[in-house]
């Protein structure tokens, strides 16, 4: 190598890279000038140390998931917009019906047209099955007959819709509204209802354990969590009191006047008062109570009937 | 996490499932806060990178192809939102500096910095060499950072801040060389 090498040339080399660097590497123990420059720009960025970032906790992500969730852009879904309970419910899984927005119109439409057929057709068959009634049955025992059980008009027929034995009369247990049938909408309701409340039970959970385990001075961080939980909790509480959920109203109604407590603090907390929402905390055994109302939801949510229990001694946590 | 938790959960999250994308940001908040503190310097501002990127990447991760790796996909996003906080707070910058104010000079310590000299010495080159950084224009710091701190290749560097290869190239070696400038006179000291 007979020129000098770049400034270029020689910080490409410095950081391990560049094409030359066997050339370059001779070329500097043979050129005071290109080592001297070499030594000079080794020399600067020698200074440049990495700087080691503030550490950051283990609840760091979930920190600044807690900050992030509610600006994160609408992915779902309409039933979200018709309930309180939905706008909430930010672990309820149902932003994954993305789709439903798109199609609802589609849907609509075919809805339609489906009750459209469906009305057309249901004439078609009442036509047909009332005139020869009218005009052929003379005698109980001609299966035409109303009086006949073999007629499906009869209600003694299970054919009839308000046969018992029907699986379209809502008394029976295989009817889509029947309480104890897991299909019923209302039953999927309450299960996703449970899911999010035991979320929500565990985050709490999470902040609550925070608020035991911080050191005393800054507790901003739990605060913004517990100030983020609290109109949760309040919307919850609301509807377990509506469904006649006692224990889980009552641990939310706990949870929640805590939480406002925390965020009522001041942010820079003595260990006196530090201590004094702990002691609390602790004598209502909150954190204890808000783990099992999680696990019995979850459990709840498991188990085969899922609507059942709501005076269920199971989910009572007593004080 | 293994690896097919990790392909799951991703699924899960580009379907639009929150709680997956909450295990997202909870794995990869210390690594993002840690490159977003050092593209800019400042610990508030790498708070505001680290929440703008998941903003970002949630609204993006439609585009996010599965076979590609989040994380470095992640990165990518944080690179270009850390770029695009100190431009902006560049033209804020700008806007409010007169142009007889030297800031750099205004923010030097005094040099009242007690213990032994060496001591003053390092904290005299901290404190330049954060200045030198703040004069960088946002790419040049950015694709320092890239190259400096976290030792990525000229190659990489391209292919994160979306610019061809001679561009990420020149922005390296313009920070290098304002660097040199900066520094030198500690340089002569030194020497």
């Amino acid at each position: 190598m007979t020129n000098h090498c770049t400034d270029e040339e020689l910080t490409l080399y410095y950081y391990g890279e560049g094409r030359r660097r066997h050339t370059i590497e001779q070329h500097l123990e043979s050129c005071p000038a290109c080592a001297a420059t070499y030594r000079e720009i080794a020399g600067t960025l020698a200074m440049v140390a990495t700087p080691e970032p503030p550490e950051r906790g283990d609840q760091y992500g979930l920190e600044i998931w807690q900050r992030i969730r509610h600006q994160l852009p609408e992915r779902a879904s309409g039933f979200s917009r018709f309930s309180g309970f939905w706008r909430f419910s930010g672990f309820s899984g149902f932003e994954r019906f993305s789709g439903f927005d798109r199609f609802s119109g589609f849907g609509l439409a075919a809805a339609a047209a489906v009750l459209m057929i469906a009305a057309f057709a249901g004439g078609r068959a009442w036509q047909r099955s009332t005139t020869p009634v009218l005009t052929t049955a003379t005698n109980a025992a001609n299966p035409e007959h109303p009086v006949n059980r073999e007629n499906a008009a009869n209600r003694g027929n299970p054919a009839n819709r308000e046969n018992p034995a029907n699986r379209e009369n809502p008394a029976n247990r295989e009817h889509p509204e029947h309480p104890e049938n897991p299909e019923n909408p209302e039953n999927r309701t309450n299960r996703i209802l449970l899911t999010s409340v035991a979320d929500h039970l565990d985050r709490s959970g999470r902040v609550l354990s925070d608020i035991m385990n911080a050191p005393r001075g800054d507790i901003s961080a739990e605060q913004r969590w517990a100030n983020d939980l609290i109109d949760a909790s309040r919307l919850y509480r609301q509807d377990a009191v509506d469904a006649g959920e006692d224990s889980v109203a009552s641990v939310l109604d706990e949870l929640e006047r805590n939480l406002i407590e925390v965020v009522h603090s001041p942010s820079r907390i003595s260990a006196a008062d530090l201590d004094q929402i702990r002691r609390r905390i602790d004598a209502a055994s909150l954190l204890f109570k808000v783990r099992v109302m999680s696990d019995e939801l979850r459990k709840r949510e498991d188990a085969p009937d899922r609507s059942a229990p709501r005076s269920s001694t199971s989910t009572r946590v007593t004080s | 996490m293994d690896a097919t938790e990790a392909a799951a959960v991703l699924d899960r999250a580009r379907q639009g499932d929150s709680d997956a994308f909450r295990a997202l940001v909870e794995q990869h908040s210390r690594s993002v806060f840690r490159l977003a503190f050092r593209m800019t310097g400042n610990e508030q501002d790498a708070e505001d990178v680290v929440q703008e990127s998941f903003l970002r990447a949630y609204r993006q991760l439609g585009r996010f192809e599965s076979r590609a790796n989040f994380g470095t996909w992640l990165y990518r996003i944080v690179s270009n939102c850390s770029v695009d906080l100190m431009r902006s707070k560049q033209a804020r910058h700008d806007q409010v500096r007169g142009d007889s104010l030297d800031e750099g000079a205004m923010e030097l310590p005094a040099a009242d910095v007690p213990g032994p000299e060496r001591m003053a010495q390092s904290a005299e080159i901290e404190t330049r060499v954060q200045r030198a950084l703040r004069e960088l224009s946002p790419l040049e710091r950015a694709a320092f950072t890239l190259r400096h701190y976290e030792g990525r290749s000229i190659d990489e560097i391209s292919a994160t801040l979306g610019l061809g290869t001679s561009a990420a190239k020149h922005s390296v070696f313009r920070a290098v060389k304002k660097l040199r400038l900066a520094l030198a006179p500690l340089r002569s000291q030194e020497s």
